[in-house]
């Protein structure tokens, strides 16, 4: 057994490893991410994660819901540490994995990979407790300055795998739903597959709560419908909850050509920036560095889909507000079918927004402890007709057309293009989840978790 | 800034104080048989986590109160998840910072109109402050700026509670310089400390009067209580108190005191909203400290919240209520927002919406002589209500 796999061992015990180790590993890790370029380009099928924010044993939960690494191919989105109570923990296990299975593991940076914001939100804090200096916290934010800010996905299918044993899903289903126990709980059929786009979605075969949930406008004409799901019942009013797809429904390719690669999906933690334009100009940032304040890498990190036309000032105080309309001339621009990002809470564990062009996935169920809510991962899977998939590689090199499979950059915004706009996009699977057992966290019953006003 | 020599509630408070409680707290007459007495320490330390909060609030920036510090010891106490035992000052997350600055601005304002609307008539005013336990507020009063007079102040809560906020009143010499030696009232059971505030002239006084009582306990007429009178407009203010207690004795209290008082004005703080995601959650973490809330499942919404004043003789029209959240957006000042988002960048925004949500101040008011009626709209001119 190698000195990483113990470590791996050891840290999926929930153990911190000695602070040496940890200096070892940062090193190692370093050396790796320097190699990767800011947008790091990842072959479907691939299962996108959103923020964990240092709840180890939910993470745990993930593993156990979407696979184990290095079985599942994973990408986290960023917000590995902070708010909970095993930043170290859940990050360190991460980076070993990263160390050990560097092509099955992506990492990129979260707006709390960053030295300011984790000694305002606990990982300082944290290692400061648990080694008694700051060279552990030093050691981990020298890694982050060196993480993606981005990743491009290619070669993911517009249909889903099915696993065997399964009932067949037919081809033409866009969106699956499962639960923890790899139960579906509902499908949604894209456009135009069932005759004019008209038919009630989904066929929820082995759907535990019953079937018919796709009942309805199949593909959610109205924008921005908040994403339900089936979980939690009786949060709030339940009512919308069964009647539509998941957010604004599907992208809407009607008369794709099934079996094809979809067009790629863009992941990042925030946003997008009103000085990124291009994927390309992501990939001239001088990313090795602390997250600043303003500008483009900021913004990447911080900024959040809103209901608005163009762009709009961030509550947060950072990063911008952006409409479906920059959504969705951004996405025809690059070639993208669609981007996922993290970094808001979503009680349901993920929302697609603006026509299906972006989502928001979010993977700290009852985050803090606090919020009750479920989180969810995003499953993508491998195209098999053998178009569109490259190789995985590193660095920036031979990426001049921007990654995108051969396709080119296209310079130019048609009118017509954007008005007959509609990119086949990937189906999706999403497995939503809830937090871990209490009984599995090794604490004790009786410790407090939450702070409220009292 | 506290120094370690200051002595404060907390280092005076903990297991043996709690103890000390239970032993008064047994022979309760009527056979009380809601939660337990260890249930009433527990509830006793939430005040110790209402103080801390306050005091890391007030290091951030968010509040000024120079009083503040003298309630708190160095260490957070254990069940605190931020920064290390240890460090000098207790520092809670942004988000707990920007919701104790939104409740105290929101209370702060209720008491200012009530203040200023009953100045003209140049009566004594009633405060009455439901298991007041740490709250700095008398003292902010009593030194602001804005001179006022003739406010009565009482503060009501379990002796243990009581006894030590009067020996650190007797000890603190920035809260001794406020007021004068206490004069000892009669009362049927124990000896209540009122004290007279030396920042006024001596026909304009304010005074302190602190009640060791149980709230149980409160006779049917809180008129009763010393220095309590009829005569005068009052504001009851219940800041995360009544919801602790069962809801026949909530109905009870405030029942005492709309009937005993014409001139009233009522402000209720609690947690709202137990049925959704959120709010299952939140009962259950408190649960696991041992804290019930059982008035929440009763009042469970912003309606039922009203509803109930309204039930209680508040009429149609000076009935009101805000979530936390609502109060930010609607009662603090884009400028102020400004200054105050200027001091630590918050990050979970969905979160604070979530949470804000959970919690409301409803208020009514009944008598000629009292409005609060919060013009809702504060964007130009409020700079000076949370001085």
């Amino acid at each position: 057994m190698s000195d990483l796999d113990r470590a791996i061992a050891q840290l999926r015990a929930c153990r911190p490893i000695p602070e040496n180790e940890v200096r070892e590993l940062c090193h190692k890790a370093r050396e790796l991410l320097i190699e990767e370029g800011n947008v790091v380009t990842v072959n479907a099928p691939v299962t996108i994660c959103g923020d964990i924010h240092g709840q180890f044993h939910d993470l745990m939960e993930l593993f156990r819901v979407g696979g184990d690494p290095p079985d599942t191919n994973y990408l986290f989105m960023g917000d590995f540490v902070d708010r909970g109570f095993y930043s170290l923990e859940s990050f360190l296990l991460l980076l070993c994995l990263k160390v050990r299975y560097p092509d099955r593991m992506t990492l990129i940076r979260g707006n709390h990979e960053s030295r300011q914001i984790t000694t305002v939100y606990g990982f300082y804090d944290e290692c400061l407790r648990k080694y008694g200096s700051a060279n552990v916290w030093r050691y981990c934010c020298d890694v982050f300055d060196y993480l993606a800010l981005g990743a491009i996905v290619l070669g993911a299918s517009n249909t889903l795998s099915q696993p065997e044993g399964s009932q067949p899903g037919g081809q033409d289903v866009e969106i699956e739903v499962c639960n923890a126990d790899q139960q579906i709980i509902s499908r949604f059929l894209r456009k135009g597959s069932n005759g004019g786009g008209s038919a009630g979605g989904s066929q929820a075969g082995g759907s535990p709560e019953g079937t018919g949930r796709g009942e309805g406008s199949p593909n959610g004409a109205g924008e921005g419908r908040p994403t339900t799901n089936g979980f939690g019942e009786g949060d709030g009013p339940p009512a919308p909850s069964n009647t539509g797809p998941p957010g604004s429904g599907a992208s809407g390719a009607s008369g794709g050509s099934l079996g094809n690669p979809a067009g790629a999906v863009l992941c990042v933690h925030g946003g997008l920036s009103p000085l990124i334009d291009n994927v390309d100009k992501i990939r001239l940032l001088d990313r090795k560095q602390e997250v600043p304040h303003e500008g483009a890498m900021c913004d990447l990190l911080w900024s959040d889909p809103d209901e608005i036309d163009g762009w709009g000032l961030s509550p947060r105080g950072a990063g911008f507000l952006f409409g479906a309309d920059i959504v969705k001339v951004f996405n025809h621009r690059n070639d993208l079918s669609l981007i996922a990002r993290a970094h808001q809470l979503v009680m349901e564990g993920f929302k697609e927004m603006f026509d299906a062009s972006i989502v928001t996935v979010w993977s700290a169920p009852n985050y803090c402890y606090r919020c009750g809510n479920v989180a969810a991962l995003l499953e993508l899977s491998e195209d098999d007709s053998g178009l569109g998939v490259l190789a995985r590689s590193n660095g920036d090199v031979n990426r001049s057309d921007g990654g995108m499979g051969g396709q080119g950059p296209r310079g130019v915004l048609m009118e017509n293009d954007l008005l007959g706009y509609n990119r086949a996009g990937p189906a999706r699977r999403y497995r939503v989840f809830q937090a871990a057992p209490q009984d599995s966290r090794g604490m004790p019953a009786k410790k407090p978790v939450a702070d409220y006003f009292l | 800034m506290s120094a370690p020599s200051i002595p404060n509630l907390l280092s005076l408070r903990g297991s043996r104080g709690g103890s000390r409680d239970r032993g008064r707290g047994g022979p309760h007459r009527g056979g009380f048989s809601g939660p337990s007495a260890s249930h009433d320490t527990t509830i006793q330390g939430t005040d110790t986590d209402a103080a801390v909060s306050r005091l890391s609030a007030v290091e951030v920036g968010y509040l000024s109160d120079p009083f503040a510090s003298y309630f708190v010891t160095p260490s957070p106490p254990s069940f605190y998840s931020g920064p290390s035992p240890g460090l000098p000052v207790p520092r809670r997350l942004p988000i707990i910072n920007r919701g104790t600055y939104t409740r105290t601005t929101a209370i702060d304002i209720l008491v200012d109109h009530f203040l200023s609307s009953t100045a003209p008539s140049g009566q004594p005013r009633q405060i009455v402050s439901l298991g007041a336990g740490t709250d700095t507020r008398c003292f902010r009063l009593f030194t602001s700026s804005q001179r006022h007079q003739n406010i009565r102040y009482h503060e009501i809560d379990f002796p243990v509670i009581i006894t030590k906020k009067a020996t650190l009143i007797g000890t603190v010499p920035a809260l001794k310089s406020i007021l004068t030696a206490p004069t000892t009232l009669p009362s049927e059971a124990t000896n209540t400390p009122s004290y007279h505030s030396t920042h006024t002239t001596p026909n304009t006084e304010n005074s302190l009067t602190l009640h060791p009582l149980d709230l149980r306990l409160l006779p049917s007429s809180p008129t009763a209580l010393p220095r309590l009178s009829p005569e005068y407009p009052t504001l009851l203010i219940s800041e995360c108190c009544l919801c602790y207690l069962p809801p026949s004795n909530v109905s009870d209290i405030i029942s005492a005191f709309t009937t005993h008082l014409p001139s009233l004005g009522l402000v209720i703080y609690e947690p709202i909203l137990p049925g959704d995601a959120f709010g299952r959650m939140m009962i259950s973490n408190l649960s696991a400290r041992g804290v019930a809330m059982p008035t929440l499942s009763v009042y469970q919404t912003q309606q039922d919240q009203e509803n109930r004043l309204r039930g209680a003789g508040f009429v149609e029209g000076e009935v009101r209520s805000k979530t936390i959240d609502q109060i930010w957006d609607g009662w603090v000042s884009a400028r102020e927002k400004e200054r105050v988002d200027g001091l630590e960048r918050l990050d979970e925004v969905e979160e604070w919406k979530l949470l804000a949500g959970h919690y409301i101040v409803v208020w009514g008011w009944k008598g000629t002589e009292i409005s609060l009626n919060v013009a809702t709209p504060r964007d130009d001119d409020e700079g000076d209500d949370t001085e």
